[in-house]
Protein backbone atom coordinates (compact mmCIF):
# COMPACT_ATOMS: atom_id res chain seq x y z
CA UNK A 1 0.00 0.00 0.00
CA UNK A 2 1.28 3.17 -1.14
CA UNK A 3 2.72 3.85 -4.93
CA UNK A 4 6.01 6.21 -3.80
CA UNK A 5 9.34 5.65 -4.29
CA UNK A 6 9.09 2.91 -1.45
CA UNK A 7 6.34 1.23 -2.65
CA UNK A 8 6.97 1.08 -6.33
CA UNK A 9 10.66 -0.10 -5.43
CA UNK A 10 10.37 -2.48 -3.18
CA UNK A 11 7.73 -3.73 -5.67
CA UNK A 12 10.03 -3.72 -8.62
CA UNK A 13 12.61 -5.97 -6.80
CA UNK A 14 10.14 -8.35 -5.30
CA UNK A 15 8.63 -8.84 -8.45
CA UNK A 16 12.12 -9.27 -10.22
CA UNK A 17 12.54 -12.49 -7.74
CA UNK A 18 9.31 -13.68 -9.05
CA UNK A 19 6.75 -12.76 -5.97
CA UNK A 20 3.09 -12.01 -7.16
CA UNK A 21 2.99 -8.04 -6.28
CA UNK A 22 0.28 -5.83 -6.30
CA UNK A 23 0.75 -2.28 -5.49
CA UNK A 24 -2.41 -0.03 -4.49
CA UNK A 25 -2.02 4.31 -3.94
CA UNK A 26 -5.57 5.96 -3.15
CA UNK A 27 -4.07 8.85 -5.63
CA UNK A 28 -1.26 8.56 -8.79
CA UNK A 29 1.80 7.05 -7.76
CA UNK A 30 4.66 9.56 -6.83
CA UNK A 31 2.04 12.14 -6.00
CA UNK A 32 2.92 12.22 -2.32
CA UNK A 33 6.48 13.10 -0.84
CA UNK A 34 8.02 11.13 -3.27
CA UNK A 35 7.12 13.42 -5.76
CA UNK A 36 6.81 16.89 -3.87
CA UNK A 37 10.54 16.93 -2.19
CA UNK A 38 13.33 18.24 -3.67
CA UNK A 39 15.38 15.90 -4.95
CA UNK A 40 17.93 15.91 -2.39
CA UNK A 41 20.39 12.70 -2.20
CA UNK A 42 22.30 13.70 1.38
CA UNK A 43 24.45 11.24 2.81
CA UNK A 44 26.12 13.56 5.67
CA UNK A 45 24.66 13.46 8.83
CA UNK A 46 21.39 15.49 8.50
CA UNK A 47 21.24 19.12 10.82
CA UNK A 48 17.99 18.14 12.64
CA UNK A 49 19.94 15.24 14.19
CA UNK A 50 22.96 17.54 15.39
CA UNK A 51 20.70 20.25 16.86
CA UNK A 52 18.61 18.21 20.09
CA UNK A 53 21.60 17.11 22.01
CA UNK A 54 24.38 13.58 21.91
CA UNK A 55 22.17 10.92 22.35
CA UNK A 56 19.73 11.79 19.11
CA UNK A 57 23.19 12.50 17.17
CA UNK A 58 24.55 9.37 18.29
CA UNK A 59 21.93 7.32 17.92
CA UNK A 60 21.38 9.20 14.30
CA UNK A 61 25.00 8.37 13.45
CA UNK A 62 24.19 4.86 13.28
CA UNK A 63 22.01 5.11 10.44
CA UNK A 64 25.30 5.89 8.57
CA UNK A 65 25.71 2.51 7.34
CA UNK A 66 22.05 2.74 5.35
CA UNK A 67 23.89 6.14 4.13
CA UNK A 68 26.46 3.80 2.86
CA UNK A 69 24.29 1.88 1.15
CA UNK A 70 22.12 4.41 -0.15
CA UNK A 71 25.08 5.56 -2.45
CA UNK A 72 25.68 2.98 -4.08
CA UNK A 73 22.15 2.22 -4.67
CA UNK A 74 22.00 5.38 -6.34
CA UNK A 75 25.12 5.17 -8.26
CA UNK A 76 23.10 2.43 -10.02
CA UNK A 77 20.09 3.30 -10.17
CA UNK A 78 19.39 4.74 -13.66
CA UNK A 79 21.87 1.67 -14.82
CA UNK A 80 19.38 -0.74 -13.14
CA UNK A 81 16.56 1.01 -14.86
CA UNK A 82 17.77 1.91 -17.88
CA UNK A 83 16.57 5.43 -18.24
CA UNK A 84 17.66 8.88 -17.33
CA UNK A 85 16.60 10.12 -13.57
CA UNK A 86 18.73 13.32 -13.85
CA UNK A 87 21.13 11.55 -10.92
CA UNK A 88 24.15 13.54 -10.79
CA UNK A 89 26.67 12.73 -7.27
CA UNK A 90 28.75 16.08 -7.96
CA UNK A 91 29.71 16.13 -4.54
CA UNK A 92 27.81 18.21 -1.60
CA UNK A 93 29.41 20.93 1.02
CA UNK A 94 27.21 21.21 4.21
CA UNK A 95 29.02 24.82 5.14
CA UNK A 96 29.07 26.68 8.54
CA UNK A 97 29.64 31.13 8.99
CA UNK A 98 30.47 30.81 12.65
CA UNK A 99 32.92 29.35 15.40
CA UNK A 100 30.41 27.00 16.73
CA UNK A 101 29.15 25.84 13.59
CA UNK A 102 33.01 24.66 12.49
CA UNK A 103 33.01 22.88 15.75
CA UNK A 104 29.57 21.03 15.40
CA UNK A 105 30.69 20.45 11.73
CA UNK A 106 34.12 19.09 13.23
CA UNK A 107 32.22 16.38 15.71
CA UNK A 108 29.85 15.72 12.39
CA UNK A 109 32.35 14.56 10.44
CA UNK A 110 34.19 12.47 13.14
CA UNK A 111 31.18 10.80 13.91
CA UNK A 112 30.99 10.41 10.55
CA UNK A 113 34.31 8.99 9.41
CA UNK A 114 34.22 6.08 12.32
CA UNK A 115 30.94 4.77 10.31
CA UNK A 116 32.90 5.07 7.44
CA UNK A 117 31.74 7.78 5.41
CA UNK A 118 33.55 9.50 3.26
CA UNK A 119 33.09 13.35 4.18
CA UNK A 120 36.05 15.24 4.97
CA UNK A 121 36.29 18.92 6.61
CA UNK A 122 37.77 21.67 4.50
CA UNK A 123 38.23 25.24 5.01
CA UNK A 124 36.92 28.36 3.19
CA UNK A 125 39.16 28.72 0.93
CA UNK A 126 39.13 25.52 -0.21
CA UNK A 127 34.83 25.60 0.09
CA UNK A 128 35.38 28.54 -2.66
CA UNK A 129 37.91 26.22 -4.75
CA UNK A 130 35.73 23.43 -4.85
CA UNK A 131 32.43 25.79 -4.89
CA UNK A 132 33.33 29.59 -6.16
CA UNK A 133 29.72 30.55 -5.75
CA UNK A 134 29.88 30.45 -2.00
CA UNK A 135 30.26 33.64 0.29
CA UNK A 136 33.25 34.57 1.88
CA UNK A 137 31.34 33.77 5.09
CA UNK A 138 31.54 30.66 5.11
CA UNK A 139 34.58 29.42 7.18
CA UNK A 140 34.25 25.44 6.62
CA UNK A 141 32.35 22.79 4.93
CA UNK A 142 32.16 19.22 5.05
CA UNK A 143 32.80 17.27 2.14
CA UNK A 144 30.91 14.45 0.86
CA UNK A 145 32.09 13.88 -2.79
CA UNK A 146 28.69 11.32 -3.18
CA UNK A 147 26.39 13.71 -2.31
CA UNK A 148 24.23 14.52 -5.24
CA UNK A 149 20.54 15.22 -6.10
CA UNK A 150 17.92 13.52 -8.47
CA UNK A 151 14.35 14.91 -10.40
CA UNK A 152 11.93 13.35 -8.02
CA UNK A 153 9.31 13.89 -10.85
CA UNK A 154 11.40 11.47 -12.48
CA UNK A 155 12.06 8.37 -10.29
CA UNK A 156 9.24 6.73 -9.20
CA UNK A 157 7.45 7.18 -12.25
CA UNK A 158 10.19 4.98 -13.56
CA UNK A 159 10.55 2.77 -10.71
CA UNK A 160 6.80 1.90 -11.26
CA UNK A 161 7.12 1.45 -15.05
CA UNK A 162 10.08 -1.39 -14.47
CA UNK A 163 7.53 -2.74 -11.60
CA UNK A 164 5.18 -3.32 -13.91
CA UNK A 165 7.23 -4.55 -17.01
CA UNK A 166 8.46 -6.95 -14.19
CA UNK A 167 4.99 -8.05 -13.77
CA UNK A 168 4.03 -6.37 -10.65
CA UNK A 169 0.18 -5.11 -10.75
CA UNK A 170 -0.23 -1.42 -10.30
CA UNK A 171 -3.36 -0.06 -8.90
CA UNK A 172 -3.79 3.72 -9.00
CA UNK A 173 -6.43 5.66 -7.28
CA UNK A 174 -7.47 2.52 -5.75
CA UNK A 175 -7.93 3.34 -2.08
CA UNK A 176 -7.48 0.84 0.83
CA UNK A 177 -10.96 0.48 2.21
CA UNK A 178 -10.21 -2.21 4.71
CA UNK A 179 -7.83 -4.49 5.82
CA UNK A 180 -8.08 -7.81 7.76
CA UNK A 181 -5.95 -10.28 8.84
CA UNK A 182 -7.68 -13.85 8.16
CA UNK A 183 -5.35 -17.08 9.34
CA UNK A 184 -2.04 -16.16 7.83
CA UNK A 185 -3.19 -13.77 5.51
CA UNK A 186 -4.01 -10.80 4.95
CA UNK A 187 -7.40 -9.37 2.70
CA UNK A 188 -7.38 -5.75 1.58
CA UNK A 189 -10.08 -4.44 0.34
CA UNK A 190 -10.86 -1.72 -2.52
CA UNK A 191 -14.30 -0.23 -3.31
CA UNK A 192 -13.76 -2.96 -6.69
CA UNK A 193 -11.45 -5.37 -5.49
CA UNK A 194 -10.17 -7.58 -2.78
CA UNK A 195 -6.62 -8.77 -2.40
CA UNK A 196 -5.33 -11.49 -0.35
CA UNK A 197 -1.69 -11.82 0.29
CA UNK A 198 0.96 -13.56 2.81
CA UNK A 199 2.98 -10.02 3.66
CA UNK A 200 1.55 -6.29 3.33
CA UNK A 201 3.63 -3.43 3.48
CA UNK A 202 1.92 0.05 4.31
CA UNK A 203 4.70 2.51 2.95
CA UNK A 204 2.10 5.69 2.87
CA UNK A 205 4.18 8.66 3.79
CA UNK A 206 1.96 10.42 6.01
CA UNK A 207 -1.01 8.71 5.73
CA UNK A 208 1.11 5.57 7.43
CA UNK A 209 -0.36 5.90 10.48
CA UNK A 210 -4.46 5.76 8.76
CA UNK A 211 -3.88 2.90 7.15
CA UNK A 212 -2.13 0.83 10.02
CA UNK A 213 -5.42 2.07 12.29
CA UNK A 214 -7.42 -0.46 9.95
CA UNK A 215 -5.37 -2.95 11.68
CA UNK A 216 -6.10 -1.67 14.93
CA UNK A 217 -2.14 -0.49 15.25
CA UNK A 218 -0.24 2.94 16.01
CA UNK A 219 2.74 3.78 13.75
CA UNK A 220 4.14 7.32 15.49
CA UNK A 221 4.45 9.05 12.01
CA UNK A 222 3.07 12.35 11.81
CA UNK A 223 2.66 14.50 8.92
CA UNK A 224 4.96 17.62 8.76
CA UNK A 225 4.28 20.21 5.86
CA UNK A 226 7.67 22.06 4.17
CA UNK A 227 8.49 24.56 1.84
CA UNK A 228 10.52 24.33 -1.58
CA UNK A 229 11.13 26.82 -4.05
CA UNK A 230 12.10 27.21 -7.48
CA UNK A 231 13.77 29.83 -9.31
CA UNK A 232 13.73 30.97 -12.97
CA UNK A 233 16.62 28.77 -14.65
CA UNK A 234 20.04 29.80 -15.53
CA UNK A 235 23.14 28.57 -16.62
CA UNK A 236 24.63 25.47 -14.71
CA UNK A 237 26.55 27.10 -11.82
CA UNK A 238 25.72 24.94 -8.44
CA UNK A 239 26.70 21.15 -9.67
CA UNK A 240 26.65 20.22 -5.90
CA UNK A 241 24.18 19.85 -2.99
CA UNK A 242 24.27 22.78 -0.81
CA UNK A 243 23.76 22.23 3.07
CA UNK A 244 24.55 24.38 6.55
CA UNK A 245 25.22 22.79 9.45
CA UNK A 246 23.66 25.38 11.39
CA UNK A 247 20.80 26.94 9.55
CA UNK A 248 17.68 25.22 7.03
CA UNK A 249 19.00 24.86 3.75
CA UNK A 250 19.41 22.57 0.86
CA UNK A 251 19.63 23.61 -2.45
CA UNK A 252 21.06 22.15 -5.51
CA UNK A 253 20.47 23.17 -9.57
CA UNK A 254 18.06 20.92 -11.66
CA UNK A 255 19.24 19.69 -15.10
CA UNK A 256 16.87 22.61 -16.52
CA UNK A 257 19.04 25.02 -14.59
CA UNK A 258 16.53 26.08 -11.63
CA UNK A 259 17.79 26.28 -8.12
CA UNK A 260 15.84 24.83 -5.91
CA UNK A 261 15.94 26.05 -2.47
CA UNK A 262 14.33 24.39 0.62
CA UNK A 263 15.99 22.69 3.87
CA UNK A 264 13.26 22.13 6.49
CA UNK A 265 11.13 24.91 6.77
CA UNK A 266 8.06 24.72 7.90
CA UNK A 267 4.91 25.60 5.60
CA UNK A 268 1.26 25.83 7.24
CA UNK A 269 -0.69 22.41 7.13
CA UNK A 270 -4.49 22.61 6.73
CA UNK A 271 -7.38 21.99 9.28
CA UNK A 272 -10.26 19.51 8.76
CA UNK A 273 -13.70 20.67 10.06
CA UNK A 274 -12.94 18.77 13.34
CA UNK A 275 -9.63 21.07 13.49
CA UNK A 276 -7.47 18.23 12.95
CA UNK A 277 -4.80 18.21 10.40
CA UNK A 278 -5.75 17.16 7.32
CA UNK A 279 -3.73 15.59 4.46
CA UNK A 280 -6.08 16.41 1.60
CA UNK A 281 -5.09 19.62 1.45
CA UNK A 282 -1.77 21.24 0.65
CA UNK A 283 0.21 23.02 3.60
CA UNK A 284 -0.02 27.25 2.98
CA UNK A 285 3.26 29.17 2.70
CA UNK A 286 4.48 30.91 6.02
CA UNK A 287 5.82 34.00 4.49
CA UNK A 288 8.60 34.07 7.57
CA UNK A 289 9.43 30.58 6.08
CA UNK A 290 9.87 31.58 2.38
CA UNK A 291 11.88 34.94 3.47
CA UNK A 292 14.00 32.43 6.14
CA UNK A 293 14.55 30.07 3.72
CA UNK A 294 15.64 32.83 0.76
CA UNK A 295 17.93 34.38 3.11
CA UNK A 296 20.36 31.58 4.28
CA UNK A 297 20.26 31.18 0.59
CA UNK A 298 21.79 34.40 -0.02
CA UNK A 299 24.05 34.64 2.93
CA UNK A 300 25.54 31.07 1.87
CA UNK A 301 25.56 31.96 -1.71
CA UNK A 302 25.22 35.89 -2.47
CA UNK A 303 24.51 35.18 -6.56
CA UNK A 304 21.12 33.79 -5.06
CA UNK A 305 20.06 37.55 -4.96
CA UNK A 306 20.35 38.22 -8.27
CA UNK A 307 17.99 35.37 -9.56
CA UNK A 308 14.61 35.71 -9.71
CA UNK A 309 12.18 33.55 -7.68
CA UNK A 310 9.45 31.70 -9.77
CA UNK A 311 7.51 29.19 -7.57
CA UNK A 312 7.39 27.92 -4.23
CA UNK A 313 5.54 24.97 -3.18
CA UNK A 314 4.62 22.96 -0.18
CA UNK A 315 4.11 19.22 0.54
CA UNK A 316 3.75 16.83 3.86
CA UNK A 317 6.58 14.37 4.46
CA UNK A 318 6.25 12.32 7.90
CA UNK A 319 8.24 12.30 10.66
CA UNK A 320 8.34 9.78 13.91
CA UNK A 321 8.50 10.10 17.13
CA UNK A 322 11.84 9.73 17.71
CA UNK A 323 13.33 11.21 14.34
CA UNK A 324 14.86 8.40 12.90
CA UNK A 325 12.68 6.12 9.84
CA UNK A 326 9.98 3.88 10.52
CA UNK A 327 11.29 0.30 8.41
CA UNK A 328 10.69 -3.18 9.11
CA UNK A 329 8.07 -5.52 10.60
CA UNK A 330 5.44 -4.67 13.46
CA UNK A 331 6.38 -7.43 15.85
CA UNK A 332 2.54 -7.40 16.79
CA UNK A 333 1.77 -8.11 13.61
CA UNK A 334 3.84 -10.59 11.82
CA UNK A 335 3.72 -10.44 7.81
CA UNK A 336 2.78 -6.82 8.07
CA UNK A 337 5.38 -4.25 7.18
CA UNK A 338 6.12 -0.44 7.26
CA UNK A 339 8.35 2.12 6.06
CA UNK A 340 8.29 5.42 6.52
CA UNK A 341 9.40 8.53 8.25
CA UNK A 342 11.66 11.15 6.87
CA UNK A 343 14.91 10.88 4.54
CA UNK A 344 12.93 8.69 2.41
CA UNK A 345 13.79 9.85 -0.51
CA UNK A 346 17.59 9.37 -0.08
CA UNK A 347 17.00 5.89 1.60
CA UNK A 348 14.36 5.14 -0.29
CA UNK A 349 15.73 2.62 -2.97
CA UNK A 350 17.85 1.34 -0.24
CA UNK A 351 14.80 0.79 2.43
CA UNK A 352 12.80 -1.03 -0.42
CA UNK A 353 15.57 -3.13 -1.77
CA UNK A 354 16.25 -4.03 2.17
CA UNK A 355 13.01 -4.85 2.78
CA UNK A 356 12.15 -6.96 -0.35
CA UNK A 357 14.85 -9.04 0.54
CA UNK A 358 13.58 -9.33 4.32
CA UNK A 359 10.36 -10.05 2.86
CA UNK A 360 12.08 -12.73 1.10
CA UNK A 361 13.19 -14.42 3.80
CA UNK A 362 16.68 -13.13 4.58
CA UNK A 363 17.21 -10.98 7.99
CA UNK A 364 18.87 -7.36 7.15
CA UNK A 365 20.98 -6.20 10.02
CA UNK A 366 21.12 -2.81 8.06
CA UNK A 367 17.63 -2.12 9.37
CA UNK A 368 17.54 -3.10 13.05
CA UNK A 369 18.35 0.60 13.82
CA UNK A 370 15.30 1.81 12.21
CA UNK A 371 12.95 -1.22 12.96
CA UNK A 372 9.63 -0.61 14.17
CA UNK A 373 10.39 -2.68 17.23
CA UNK A 374 11.59 -0.05 19.43
CA UNK A 375 7.75 1.40 19.08
CA UNK A 376 6.46 -2.17 20.50
CA UNK A 377 5.22 -0.95 23.34
CA UNK A 378 2.48 1.65 21.46
CA UNK A 379 0.85 -1.99 20.37
CA UNK A 380 0.88 -3.56 23.68
CA UNK A 381 -2.52 -3.02 23.67
CA UNK A 382 -3.48 -3.05 20.30
CA UNK A 383 -3.47 -5.52 17.26
CA UNK A 384 -5.93 -8.37 16.96
CA UNK B 1 -0.12 33.14 -35.27
CA UNK B 2 -3.30 34.95 -37.02
CA UNK B 3 -4.25 38.51 -35.76
CA UNK B 4 -7.59 40.36 -34.85
CA UNK B 5 -7.82 43.07 -37.13
CA UNK B 6 -11.13 44.55 -37.03
CA UNK B 7 -13.37 46.39 -34.32
CA UNK B 8 -10.02 46.19 -32.59
CA UNK B 9 -7.92 49.62 -31.06
CA UNK B 10 -4.47 48.84 -30.94
CA UNK B 11 -0.99 51.22 -30.35
CA UNK B 12 0.94 52.28 -33.11
CA UNK B 13 3.83 50.06 -35.26
CA UNK B 14 6.93 50.16 -33.62
CA UNK B 15 10.08 48.35 -33.66
CA UNK B 16 12.07 46.85 -31.01
CA UNK B 17 14.77 44.81 -31.11
CA UNK B 18 13.79 40.16 -30.32
CA UNK B 19 17.00 38.43 -30.34
CA UNK B 20 18.95 40.66 -32.09
CA UNK B 21 16.76 41.63 -35.11
CA UNK B 22 14.35 44.48 -35.65
CA UNK B 23 10.77 43.19 -35.29
CA UNK B 24 7.20 45.36 -36.00
CA UNK B 25 4.92 45.14 -33.06
CA UNK B 26 2.26 47.21 -31.74
CA UNK B 27 2.80 49.80 -29.10
CA UNK B 28 1.79 49.23 -25.79
CA UNK B 29 1.18 45.05 -26.54
CA UNK B 30 3.28 42.80 -24.36
CA UNK B 31 5.97 41.49 -25.40
CA UNK B 32 4.96 38.41 -25.39
CA UNK B 33 1.96 39.09 -27.74
CA UNK B 34 4.75 40.38 -29.76
CA UNK B 35 7.14 37.22 -29.55
CA UNK B 36 4.32 34.92 -30.07
CA UNK B 37 3.80 36.66 -33.83
CA UNK B 38 7.22 35.68 -34.25
CA UNK B 39 7.49 32.36 -33.46
CA UNK B 40 5.03 30.34 -30.88
CA UNK B 41 7.67 28.32 -29.70
CA UNK B 42 9.70 30.68 -27.22
CA UNK B 43 12.77 28.28 -26.14
CA UNK B 44 13.68 24.76 -26.56
CA UNK B 45 13.61 22.41 -23.13
CA UNK B 46 16.78 20.41 -22.31
CA UNK B 47 15.58 17.73 -24.43
CA UNK B 48 15.25 20.13 -27.44
CA UNK B 49 11.34 20.12 -27.59
CA UNK B 50 9.58 23.41 -28.09
CA UNK B 51 7.71 25.30 -25.11
CA UNK B 52 5.88 28.11 -26.13
CA UNK B 53 3.45 30.05 -23.93
CA UNK B 54 1.58 28.88 -20.71
CA UNK B 55 -0.25 30.88 -18.53
CA UNK B 56 -0.46 34.43 -19.89
CA UNK B 57 -0.55 35.80 -16.26
CA UNK B 58 2.45 36.37 -14.84
CA UNK B 59 2.34 33.02 -13.04
CA UNK B 60 4.39 30.60 -14.27
CA UNK B 61 7.29 31.88 -15.66
CA UNK B 62 7.63 30.08 -19.28
CA UNK B 63 7.64 33.43 -20.64
CA UNK B 64 10.77 35.27 -19.19
CA UNK B 65 13.08 37.04 -21.51
CA UNK B 66 16.16 39.06 -20.68
CA UNK B 67 15.99 42.97 -21.45
CA UNK B 68 19.22 44.51 -22.61
CA UNK B 69 21.47 46.40 -22.25
CA UNK B 70 20.61 46.12 -18.43
CA UNK B 71 20.18 42.74 -17.72
CA UNK B 72 16.85 42.84 -15.65
CA UNK B 73 14.45 39.20 -15.84
CA UNK B 74 10.96 39.99 -17.06
CA UNK B 75 8.02 38.36 -17.49
CA UNK B 76 7.18 39.10 -21.05
CA UNK B 77 3.70 38.94 -20.52
CA UNK B 78 3.29 41.51 -18.40
CA UNK B 79 5.34 43.80 -19.95
CA UNK B 80 4.51 46.70 -22.33
CA UNK B 81 6.56 46.82 -25.84
CA UNK B 82 8.00 50.50 -26.04
CA UNK B 83 9.99 52.20 -28.57
CA UNK B 84 13.66 50.69 -28.53
CA UNK B 85 13.42 47.74 -26.25
CA UNK B 86 16.29 45.34 -26.72
CA UNK B 87 14.46 41.83 -25.86
CA UNK B 88 16.66 38.60 -25.60
CA UNK B 89 15.14 34.99 -25.13
CA UNK B 90 17.23 32.04 -23.71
Amino acid sequence: MGGGLIGCATAWRLAREGAKVTVLDSGDFGMGASGQNAGSLHFQLERRFLENGDALAEQATRTAALNRLAISDWSSLEADLATNLHITMNGGLMVAETAEECALLELKIARENAEGLRTRMIDGHEARQIAPYLSEAICAAGYSPDEGHADARLVTHAIAIAADKTGALLRPRCRVQSIRRVCREYVVRTAAEQFAASQILIACGAWTAHVAAMLNLHVPLFPVGLLMNATERVAQVVPHLVQHVGRRLSMKQTHSGNLLIGGGWPSRMALDAEGRFTLYRPPAVIEASLRGNLRVAIDVAPMVATINLVRSWTGITAISADQLPIVGEIPAMPGCWVAGGGSAFTLGPTFARLIAQSMSGTKCEELEIVAPSRFAHLNSFMGQ
Amino acid sequence: MMRLDHGIERGRRIQIILDGERVDVFEGETLAAAMIEQSSAFRRDSNGMARGMFCNMGTCGECTVTLLPGGQRVRACLVPAQVGMDVTRD
